[in-house]
């Protein structure tokens, strides 16, 4: 399901791929670039509710805490108005009225199918939230029937996931006991990654937001708040944690390093976190 | 009943039926029994529980396979039919209603991030 035609077509540069570190990374480490200008280099997973209700500042939006250009929506067809240079779609995801979608049609350009998808059918939107005179529309340059329906199923948790990862973080109610960090780490997106057990989603007060269990994200935070080059020692680590096991540490740090959270510097003992709090 | 097509259709399972009653719903769920005189059919969902779906028009078709259903819910926990969907297996891939339902407790247990109605924008 993943490899279906799903991201392969809305690989951006630094966008949401499964790159290690995650999607968020280039959100994360641009952070001086934040101010004045526009990062539409991430594709979001959306809601048709989250688009209309997004706040607008100039040209640019925010659903909560997370901005957002390019979007996608997966909803059906339910009503469609073509013209001469366009498509007009509304495309209905259930969350709120059906939203409008715009596809521009390129007459001369032979390659790009211009065939009007019929009311009823699923289709994944892939395109830029406009606003022109307070209306909302997205104007898509993909609008794709889906051959899957388990499609529908996968935006809709790939929606909480991006959201969610990309949100100020909350304080973490289960993980280790009182400790912060200053930024969402994120562990590859996987089914069954929400938690521990083969047979399903315990309940959203059982793990903690990023999927990764108290002792990791203790070793992780750690690992992150450490300024030197070389990183931080599995030595040190154990001297800051002294209520967890050098094994446990171990196992911590095989997880985090193979989720590509961390990565080993100047011997198998020095680890620095892949999203460095500088 | 078009208003309800413009309004937000929360997706629910069986077990949300007598939360929403009054609402307008999506249910997804396997055709079970239709009908004889095919106004109305069951539907079961990710759980395996089943909920009665009736229509105002009879079915003018084989009904069966996977189906969305967008409608009410009465007060007798019955969805009256707005307007209905197949979801399409017949390119081979089957639909996994059990994984549908998983993801149904994912969005009602994260509505900030899933929100079945517009916010007032900032």
């Amino acid at each position: 399901m993943w490899n279906q035609g799903g991201y392969s077509e809305s690989s951006m540069a630094g966008g949401y791929t499964q790159s290690p570190g995650g999607f968020a990374s280039p959100a994360l480490s641009q952070g001086g670039e934040k101010k004045g200008r526009t990062r539409a280099n991430q594709i979001i997973p959306c809601t048709v509710s989250q688009l209309m209700s997004a706040s607008q500042a100039d040209e640019s939006f925010r659903v909560g805490d997370v901005d957002v250009a390019q979007v996608t929506i997966v909803g059906v067809i339910r009503s469609t108005d073509k013209s001469m240079t366009n498509i007009q779609y509304k495309v209905d995801d259930m969350t709120g009225a059906p939203m409008d979608v715009k596809q521009w049609v390129d007459t001369e350009d032979q390659s790009v199918d211009s065939t009007v998808l019929p009311p009823g059918t699923y289709v994944k939107v892939s395109g830029n939230l406009r606003s022109f005179q307070n209306h909302r529309s997205v104007v898509a340059f993909s609008v794709r029937p889906l051959e899957d329906m388990n499609e529908i199923t996968s935006h809709m948790l790939e929606v909480v996931q991006a959201h969610m990862a990309l949100s100020k973080p909350q304080t973490m109610s289960a993980a280790g006991g009182g400790m912060s960090s200053s930024a969402m780490p994120m562990s590859r997106p996987t089914m069954g990654g929400m938690d521990g057990n083969a047979g399903g989603y315990a309940g959203a007060n059982d793990m903690t937001n990023n999927g990764l269990s108290a002792n990791q994200n203790q070793v992780l935070c750690l690992i992150r708040s450490c300024p030197e080059p070389q990183g931080i020692s599995i030595q040190e680590l154990k001297k800051r944690l002294g209520s967890m096991s050098i094994a446990v540490i171990k196992q911590a740090v095989e997880f985090l390093s193979n989720e590509g959270h961390i990565f080993s510097t100047i011997d198998e003992d020095h680890y620095k976190s892949t999203d460095s709090d500088d | 009943m078009a208003s309800l097509l413009d309004a937000s259709k929360p997706r629910i399972n069986c077990s949300m039926l007598s939360q929403h009653i009054g609402r307008g719903v999506c249910f997804v769920g396997r055709v079970e029994k239709v009908h004889p005189t095919g106004k109305t059919f069951s539907v079961s969902d990710g759980e395996g529980k089943s909920a009665t779906v009736e229509l105002n028009e009879p079915l003018e078709e084989e009904l069966s396979g996977i189906v969305e259903v967008i409608g009410m819910v009465s007060s007798k926990g019955v969805i009256t039919t707005t307007t209905y969907n197949i979801l399409r297996e017949d390119k081979g891939i089957p639909f996994d209603l059990e994984l549908y339902n998983e993801a149904l407790k994912v969005i009602h247990d994260f509505p900030q991030y899933y929100p079945f109605e517009v916010a007032a924008s900032g």
